[in-house]
């Protein structure tokens, strides 16, 4: 089973570590690069060279937002996953995130269970069938 | 009365005035009646003493007749004249009763005339007798004619002295007359000043009491711009100390959600880990992880309940229309109202939107806490440049005279709106629900 390339977006360093320590323990991925804000992401992102299977998107950055990311990468062919991992994960947020392209919302606090698993089943998916729903 | 008091040399000098010339008027008549009468007595005493020297000359001239003629018919004059001088020395004893010197002058002359007078009535006795010669003779001698002279020098010499007395009595009159014209004139003159000076404290006064009004002016006009400059500073202050506030809100939400949120958030992935670790190894300490977890959840939800109260955090992502859903389908959730949104997107820059927010905000808190309402109306629209946001309930209301309940709250709200350059209303009365109104202008801007 490759490794699932991820890319992450999140301006705390304490979160940025625990998350990329917690999945690259817990799943099988790889982390390729990390930015702090919109337009790090965004140029980082932007380059079609840089293999990426999955994006995991903070909404609130050092400078600009997540949701930026999300606008900039509707503008993209689709190459990798995106999905958003916030604070700020209420019902009116998650509609505006998936209206912007976003595959999948998740709330920091409580769904980092159902983000491990989302990584695994991506993970899983890839080496199979494909990119799963 | 305040005028009288105003005026304190005035008054009783007029007052004196008209009693000096009460006074000297009366005086001067009183003085001028008891002149005149006199006078008049002295002419009726001249008149008298010439009426008695020519009742003496009647007498002498009925005397002679009867002498020469015998008839007794030439008596009758000489009676009647006889009376006369009677009567006149009668009237004069009186007259100069009080007065020494022509009463010895009049005593003399009574003894004279009574001398003649007894003359006379001898020569007439003899006559009657048959002594012709004999009463012939005493006319014929001189002691008449001297009698006589002497007669007249004394009634010329009291014709005189009386004459002088009627001289000195109109010199007195003269001089009370001119005394009395004299004080008048005096008076006159003292009433005119008085008169003057009343004029002159009255124009005083009144220039007094124009420079007062003026000064009355003057200090309400500094009052004025005194509270337009503290009414500016006011608001100036409110608008400083709302901002401070914000921001103070805002570094406090960014710290808890940035700092917090990422201990928090590192803490439930580390129990993650922990948990794929121990799973199938310890059930026991499973459990207590499990707890573990809750514990962080909680707090979480804490957390965020304390953040999104410090700092909307959607608005600056959603806008204010979703903004305000939000906040009006939490407000319903917890209080069971009926809430009835007509929202529409409008064009705020982000301080007047949260300044929106905040007003809706305060009115469905004092909504919920006093006014017993069972529906709640809330709109937003844009008119004519201008944004306006209501909130409308069917409570108790209250009497917008006496200090609403939620006054700070209101007045805060009043500067916080009036420092965007908009205008609140209240409206409001008892059981007739109340009305926020607030009409902030719209910002050049397009909507993001």
């Amino acid at each position: 089973m490759p490794p699932l390339n991820t890319y992450i977006v999140e301006d705390s360093p304490v979160i940025r570590e625990s998350l990329i320590a917690t999945l690259e323990e817990m799943v099988p991925v790889r982390v390729v690069g990390t930015a702090e804000d919109e337009a790090t992401a965004v140029q980082w992102l932007g380059n079609a060279d840089h293999r990426v299977d999955l994006v995991i998107v903070d909404l609130f950055l050092k400078g600009g937002s997540g949701l930026g990311v999300l606008r900039a990468a509707m503008a993209w062919p689709s190459r990798f996953r995106l999905v958003v991992l916030s604070n700020y994960a209420t019902q009116d947020m998650r509609r505006k995130c998936l209206e912007l392209g976003a595959d999948r919302v998740f709330d920091k606090s409580n769904e980092i269970d159902a983000l491990i698993l989302y990584c695994d089943q991506l993970a899983a998916g890839m080496g199979t069938a494909g990119l799963p729903a | 009365m305040t005028g009288l008091r105003r005026f304190p040399i005035v008054f009783p000098l007029a007052c004196s005035a008209a009693a000096a010339m009460v006074f000297i008027s009366e005086g001067s008549y009183w003085q001028s009646v008891a002149s005149l009468n006199d006078l008049g007595a002295m002419g009726a005493a001249r008149t008298r003493i010439q009426g008695l020297q020519q009742s003496i000359l009647d007498a002498e001239t009925g005397q002679r007749g009867f002498l020469l003629t015998g008839r007794a018919d030439h008596l009758q004059p000489y009676d009647q004249a006889l009376k006369d001088i009677a009567d006149a020395f009668d009237f004069l004893d009186r007259h100069y009763r009080d007065e020494p010197e022509p009463a010895a002058l009049l005593d003399r002359l009574h003894r004279l005339t009574a001398a003649r007078v007894a003359a006379m009535a001898q020569a007439i006795r003899q006559q009657q007798a048959g002594q012709v010669q004999a009463s012939t003779d005493s006319v014929l001698n001189d002691l008449g004619r001297e009698q006589m002279g002497a007669i007249r020098a004394l009634a010329a010499e009291l014709l005189a002295q009386e004459a002088t007395k009627v001289s000195t009595g109109r010199n007195e009159l003269y001089s009370t007359l001119l005394v009395g014209r004299i004080g008048v004139a005096a008076l006159s003159a003292v009433s005119l000043l008085a008169l003057f000076l009343f004029l002159r404290q009255t124009s005083a006064l009144r220039q007094k009491q124009l420079e007062l009004k003026h000064t009355v002016l003057v200090e309400r006009d500094r009052l004025d711009d005194e509270v337009k400059r503290r009414t500016v500073q006011l608001t100036e202050l409110t608008r400083h100390l709302q901002t401070a506030r914000e921001d103070e809100r805002n570094r406090l939400a960014r710290n808890l959600h940035d700092e917090l949120g990422a201990l928090l958030t590192s803490a439930k992935l580390d129990a993650a880990r922990i948990r794929s670790r121990l799973a199938g190894t310890a059930p026991e300490a499973l459990e207590r992880l499990a707890h573990l977890v809750e514990t962080l959840n909680k707090s979480i939800a804490l957390g965020r309940s304390i953040i999104e109260d410090l700092r909307p955090s959607t608005l600056g992502n959603l806008g204010l229309v979703a903004t305000l859903e939000i906040l009006t389908r939490d407000f319903t959730e917890r209080s069971g109202l009926q809430l009835h949104c007509t929202l529409a997107p409008v064009q705020l820059d982000e301080a007047a939107e949260l300044t929106v927010y905040r007003l809706v905000q305060e009115a469905v808190t004092n909504i919920s806490k006093y006014a017993k309402a069972r529906q709640v109306w809330l709109s937003l629209a844009s008119r004519a440049g201008r944004v306006e946001v209501s909130v409308r309930d069917d409570g108790v209301g209250f009497d917008p005279a006496t200090q609403p309940r939620s006054a700070y709250g209101l007045v805060g709200m009043r500067f916080r709106v009036e420092s965007e350059g908009g205008t609140l209303t209240v409206q409001s009365a008892p059981g007739q629900g109340t009305l926020v109104q607030a009409s902030l202008p719209e910002s050049g801007a397009a909507a993001a």
